[in-house]
């Protein structure tokens, strides 16, 4: 009698282990969407939907969607957002990688840029990931303030090479993609 | 009052479009992403996030086969199991030479994982949707573009880490010289 009581008691601590843990994440899930996913697409949604019915969409399909169907234009983006200036402006929340990212899902939806380019788009607006955000990353990972001082210049000259070569890798990791 | 009311159409034209938007984006991904992350959050509750800290220690070693560890496995299991910002705690199991490549290599790993593991960094997931949406709506499986943004990642992440060593010990060796040669 006390064996099975010991193992009713094992199983029930096993279950109620398990629901909790479920009940818990269920939990923390539907925050993170209320507070952080869902403002976000009410955001984007309002970009996208003036885009589209002003027709800044047009203008967007003519003139700037064939410089991001292109090996080259995607590499000339990834330069650019990745210049040790500008990068660390341009990390925050990844507001902008989030935006630029939106812009050219409509392009590609519409079929302005073939699918295939989505792969080295996807690292052609992202090569700023993270540059706002150095010295605290550094502390996280308790740092001294003699390696957040070389830390910070370090990982935003390497950005201005590994940017481009990203989108470069990225490209031709897409061969046989969406074709 | 003819013009007027055309104004008032064409603003109101404006939102009747975000708001299509709006409801395709929360019907197509919120139900999925809720699902997903509860999943994934209740498998790392239970794994518990204390197992990492073993392989923080193997990262921490000197030698070649060592670098795919400490930024390839390592940083991807920080940001799984800790997300981001929470894995660059991770950093302190590493030597202060190694910590800045590191950090360049975590950081690197929190968005290629969205579209199979959007747990890692729901606040930021339009890095990865707003592309991976646009894909969807020309007519093509994510799938695809979901996996190899991943791998492509990974790649990615060790390079990152190589390099951001290799510079931060070059400008380490700058910083000391001056001091010895003044000494």
């Amino acid at each position: 009698m006390k064996r099975i009581n010991k193992l009713l008691e094992t199983i029930g601590r096993g279950v109620g282990r398990v629901v909790g843990a479920m009940y818990q994440a269920g939990r923390e899930s539907v925050d993170q969407v209320i507070t952080n996913v869902l403002p976000f697409m009410a955001f984007i949604s309002l970009i996208i939907g003036i885009i589209l019915a002003t027709g800044v969409g047009d203008l967007i399909a003519n003139y700037l969607s064939p410089l991001a169907a292109s090996l080259l234009g995607l590499v000339v983006m990834s330069i650019i957002i990745a210049i040790p200036v500008l990068s660390p402006l341009l990390g925050p929340g990844a507001v902008i990688a989030q935006i630029i990212g939106t812009l050219l899902g409509t392009q590609f939806a519409t079929g302005a840029i073939p699918a295939q380019y989505s792969l080295p788009a996807l690292f052609a607006i992202n090569p700023q990931v993270g540059c706002d955000f150095i010295p605290v990353g550094l502390a996280l990972g308790e740092a001294e303030p003699e390696t957040v001082e070389v830390g910070v210049p370090a990982i935003l000259f390497s950005r201005f090479i590994t940017g481009p070569v990203s989108v470069v890798l990225a490209y031709l990791a897409s061969f046989g993609m969406y074709q | 009052m003819e013009a007027l009311a055309k104004a008032a159409e064409w603003f109101i034209g404006l939102f009747i479009q975000g708001g299509q938007t709006f409801s395709g984006l929360v019907v197509g991904i919120i139900p999925l992403l809720i699902v997903l992350m509860t999943f994934v959050n209740a498998l790392i509750a239970l794994i518990g996030t204390d197992k990492i800290d073993a392989v923080g220690k193997l990262a921490a070693r000197e030698g070649i086969i060592y670098y795919p560890i400490r930024y390839m496995v390592f940083p991807f299991l920080a940001v799984f199991f800790l997300t981001n910002p929470m894995a660059y705690t991770m950093g302190r199991f590493l030597p202060e030479k190694y910590k800045p490549a590191f950090y360049d290599s975590a950081v690197s790993m929190v968005h290629p994982p969205l579209g199979v593991f959007p747990h890692v960094n729901p606040g930021e997931y339009f890095v990865w949707a707003g592309i991976a949406n646009g894909i969807t709506e020309a007519g093509y499986n994510v799938g695809d573009l979901a996996i190899r943004y991943l791998l492509v990642g990974f790649v990615v992440i060790l390079l990152r880490g190589i390099v951001t060593e290799r510079i931060s010990a070059i400008m380490w060796k700058r910083e000391e010289q001056p001091e010895a040669s003044a000494a």
